[in-house]
């Protein structure tokens, strides 16, 4: 008896099923808990003064949430070629996938240029304090 | 099921998108700034959107909406790079 015949194509695809479904909802989930989260961080922000930063910052974590989920959905993506079926399903699969793709490179991108650019944004704000400082110090005596 | 519940979180997220970028308008005065916002948002829900089983027209329209954000992105880049030079 081969392990085909005792294991059973269709249990296979069963198991590949299941795990598709609890991959994509756990990459679905991550997206929607990253943009409850942005969301509640909006209005919060809202009521406070803390100038324009942390709408970077959060934009970058926002984006960090999408890149996680999409792994996630990615990941089912691969899983999901295992047992899809006929050609229109594997098309449709590999669009989904060509785009999920793009788009992690693109955030990919966009979450280093921004970073880059709060970390420059904080080096500046601080250059202006450690100059100020810095006179303050050299003209105490010894 | 699936497609139920991440069209419903698609949507509940899309009008989040539009609170937020309002909010960031109002509270920022900086259109772009809240134009990226409201991008992020729309690319999450046209993630959430793909979660469900696939079809032609979703496809499309989730291709076009990241063409759409990635087309706004770069020329919100490029204005802030003119900005600052």
């Amino acid at each position: 008896m081969s392990l085909a015949d005792g294991f059973g194509e269709q249990n296979l695809e069963d198991v590949v099923s299941v795990l598709v479904r609890v991959v994509e909802a756990a990459g679905a989930a991550i997206i929607f808990v990253g943009a409850a989260i942005a969301f509640v961080r909006v209005l919060l922000l809202a009521f406070r003064r803390e100038g324009m930063d942390p709408f970077a910052q959060l934009r970058l974590d926002l984006g960090r949430f999408l890149v996680l989920g999409l792994e996630f959905q990615l990941a089912a993506d691969i899983l999901r070629t295992a047992v899809a079926p006929n050609f229109t399903e594997l098309a449709q699969l590999a669009t989904v996938a060509a785009i999920r793709t793009a788009l992690n490179f693109f955030l990919g991108i966009e979450i280093k240029e921004e970073t880059a650019l709060v970390r420059a944004d904080k080096a500046a704000a601080a250059a202006p304090a450690t100059g100020a400082a810095t006179p303050g110090t050299s003209a105490k005596p010894p | 099921m699936i497609a139920t519940v991440s069209r419903d979180a698609a949507l509940i997220v899309t009008a989040a998108g539009l609170i937020v970028a309002a909010v960031a308008l109002v509270r920022t005065r900086r259109a772009p700034l809240a134009l990226a916002l409201l991008l992020d948002f729309f690319t999450a829900a046209a993630l959430l959107h793909l979660a469900a089983p696939p079809s032609w027209p979703a496809l499309g329209a989730a291709a076009l909406t990241i063409a759409i954000r990635q087309l706004a992105s770069n020329a919100l880049k490029a204005a802030r790079g003119a900005r600052h030079r």
